[in-house]
């Protein structure tokens, strides 16, 4: 069954996200087929398999995904596909950030993943470590086309090199600024650009923050003059719009995957566009 | 505290808004028992607003608006067409209008969500849009409803005869034209009411005050002035609870609701039975005794023979009564517990300290190294595993005391509450057949 799939000329593959289907093309290039099995402008924590995602992982050779604990419907939805296709958990090709729980439950700490914070693939220096497992997964799949990867995969990473360090340039003013953001996602994009994440509005996404945790972030940003907060298309707009208003801050609208926004159109534009609304944000 | 007038003033201010006209709707909603029509309106307005989307209208423009607004009449069409009359013969296949609101829920729902699907812009923002967070109130959008709010007041109190009426099962002419106006009128407010306060809030802003009004008065104008004043007060109780304990507000809200309705059910319980035992002396309460006394029973049983379950109930009494389970204790677990709860308590408020300290280094109020910074997180992460370990103790030791309250404490009880439940019901029975 994955006979035909090998010597077929493309290979099929399943990315859980968008941001992973665009890093898998940018080292397997025209000789791979990605889908992306969700949809970045839909909830995450409220996916419902569709029948278009069966169909894709039916004919994946390869599923790429997050790992960690971002992807609980996964199982589910390979659960009935036979064969199953060989699976790459990228999570393991990066130092995770935020996985210390407390083991006992010593005290109330909102904690959304207890595995360790997934969204690394914000920090865009960890592209280089994801590439290497895609080109070494891809390669096992497509031997002969080891070499077509590889030199992908140089070419992607001169590409990005330029952007980071033009980021990083665009951003190096701002270096140790404080921001407040909607959800716990950006914890590897603030490290990257030497920003810190003074606090989390929603620690919980789904569950409303207490008035009494609004009132003390209110009070902590106007005492420590945090003048920006970093929201997403799926933070509750109107509480951060109100909370923005009275601690006197501005609201950026970041992108936290490919395809989230209108510019973030691929792996590089999405840093892109978020590095320059940032910037202009942070600008005085 | 000026700042959590600040940060509650506004939700406040909607949620007494809320109470206003939803205290008055939620009487005929009662009175017609259609308890979730408020839900299938909103659901309604939900699918008008995705397809104003479909069709390339901006979200949160007027023609947005009026897509909602076209699909809430159309719903409201369909309610006064489906309604019906309390005094008409039931008919065999007769379906009660309940089982029409549920189905017009689970569609419009359905439906919702393969528009959602179809969306360029996705369904977070649009469920944004609809399902509000009461924290999050503007003052204008405040100022707007409660203007809409009073306008469909003026129009209720306006028609107040016909209306009234027809909820509470009098005749009149033209019926369902008046029908309409009583839905079209309601899926306004419910819709505006859910965008600002979510749907959770909203039906229970609906439907708790009238039933509290229904529980302490037998006249719409008592009833309303019950609900109103229960409305008003839960508000403010919630709203504080919410800050006091750092609940999410919404939440916080209809649980009070919840309590407050419990309260008024226990106290008109306990007056009902202060009556009739006062008309039928101590006999009166054989039944209620016969109740407590089977609970008492069935606790002694579940602690005799499961010593290590949840016993809340014990747990509590030993909270107020530490005697009750420190008796049950050797001299030197006695010492060991109030040596961990005098662990857990300076352990607490040493990482509420540190915890404070860490937001400020966070915030940048205040410096400290980055070595002193790796040692304070160090330090608070294992802190926090001290505290989890007396924990663990006191739980430990508590264990210990149920192994001996299990046949101190339990048998008794089990004992006791059987004999005394079966003398109790025996003296009803034949209290019972003397009687009459």
């Amino acid at each position: 069954m994955l006979l035909p799939l090998l010597v077929a000329a493309t290979l099929s593959v399943a990315a859980t996200t968008t941001d992973l289907r665009d890093l898998v093309t940018a080292v397997g290039g025209e000789r791979v087929r990605v889908t992306s099995l969700t949809d970045p402008r839909h909830d995450p924590h409220a996916l419902e398999i569709l029948p278009r995602q069966l169909v894709a992982l039916r004919e994946a050779a390869l599923v790429v995904r997050v790992g960690l604990d971002h992807e609980p419907w996964l199982p589910r939805a390979l659960a009935g596909i036979t064969p199953r296709p060989r699976e790459l958990d990228l999570s393991r090709a990066v130092v995770l950030l935020g996985t210390e729980t407390p083991r006992l439950r010593a005290e109330r700490a909102a904690h959304v993943h207890a595995f360790g914070n997934t969204h690394y693939w914000l920090d865009p220096a960890n592209a280089r470590p994801i590439t290497a497992r895609i080109e070494e997964a891809l390669s096992a799949l497509a031997p002969a086309e080891r070499a077509v990867f590889a030199e992908n995969r140089v070419r992607f990473l001169a590409r990005l090199d330029a952007g980071l360090a033009r980021w990083e340039l665009l951003l190096k003013p701002f270096t140790g600024m404080r921001v407040v953001t909607a959800h716990d996602t950006w914890p590897y994009f603030a490290r990257r650009f030497g920003l810190t994440v003074a606090a989390t509005l929603e620690e919980r996404p789904g569950v409303p923050p207490s008035a009494a945790y609004v009132a003390q972030i209110v009070a902590r940003m106007r005492a420590a003059g945090v003048r920006v907060i970093v929201s997403e298309p799926a933070a509750p707009a109107a509480l951060v719009r109100r909370i923005a208003d009275q601690a006197g801050a501005r609201v950026v609208m970041l992108a936290p995957s490919v395809g989230a926004d209108s510019e973030a159109t691929d792996y590089l534009t999405l840093f892109e566009s978020n590095v320059t609304r940032l910037a202009a944000a942070l600008a005085p | 505290m000026s700042l959590a007038v600040e940060i509650l003033a506004l939700p406040l201010l909607a949620c007494l808004v809320l109470a206003g006209i939803h205290a008055y709707l939620g009487l005929h909603v009662l009175a017609r028992g259609v308890i979730f029509v408020d839900l299938a309106f909103a659901q309604i307005a939900a699918l008008g607003m995705a397809a104003a989307l479909l069709s390339g209208h901006a979200l949160g423009s007027a023609a947005a608006y009026a897509y909602a607004l076209v699909f809430t009449a159309a719903g409201a069409l369909l309610f006064a067409a489906t309604r019906t009359r309390p005094g008409a013969p039931a008919h065999p296949s007769h379906i009660p209008q309940e089982a029409i609101i549920g189905i017009v829920y689970a569609v419009a729902a359905a439906l919702t969500v393969m528009v959602l699907d179809r969306l360029p812009q996705g369904g977070d923002q649009i469920r944004q849009l609809l399902v509000g967070d009461v924290l999050a109130v503007g003052g204008g959008e405040v100022a707007r409803t409660a203007a809409v709010y009073a306008a469909i007041g003026l129009v209720h109190w306006a028609l107040r005869r016909p209306l009234l009426a027809l909820s509470f099962g009098g005749e009149v002419p033209a019926a369902r034209a008046w029908d309409f106006v009583f839905y079209f009128t309601f899926g306004v407010v419910v819709t505006s009411s859910v965008r600002i306060a979510g749907v959770l809030l909203v039906f229970a802003y609906l439907i708790v005050p009238a039933v509290a009004g229904a529980l302490v008065s037998g006249t719409v104008r008592g009833r309303l002035a019950t609900g109103w004043g229960v409305g008003f007060l839960v508000s403010v109780l919630g709203l504080s609870a919410s800050y006091a304990w750092d609940l999410p507000p919404g939440a916080a809200v209809v649980a009070t609701f919840g309590a407050l309705l419990a309260v008024i059910a226990v106290a008109r319980a306990v007056a009902g039975l202060v009556r009739a035992a006062r008309q039928d002396g101590p006999r009166a309460l054989a039944g209620i005794g016969v109740a407590l006394a089977g609970l008492v029973a069935i606790a002694g049983v579940f602690l005799a023979v499961v010593p290590r379950g949840d016993h809340v109930w014990l747990t509590g009494l030993e909270a107020v009564a530490p005697p009750v389970m420190t008796a049950f204790l050797t001299p030197r677990e006695r010492e060991t517990l109030a040596d961990a709860r005098a662990a857990i308590a300076r352990g607490a408020a040493e990482v509420a300290r540190l915890r404070t300290l860490e937001a400020d280094v966070q915030f940048g109020t205040r410096q400290l190294e980055p070595e002193q910074r790796e040692r304070l997180r160090q330090f608070l992460a294992g802190r926090g595993e001290i505290v989890a370990g007396d924990r663990l103790v006191v739980a430990t030791l508590r264990r210990h005391a149920r192994e001996r309250q299990r046949f101190v404490l339990g048998v008794p009880l089990a004992v006791g509450g059987t004999v005394a439940a079966l003398a109790l019901a025996r003296r009803r029975t034949r209290a019972a057949s003397v009687s009459p």
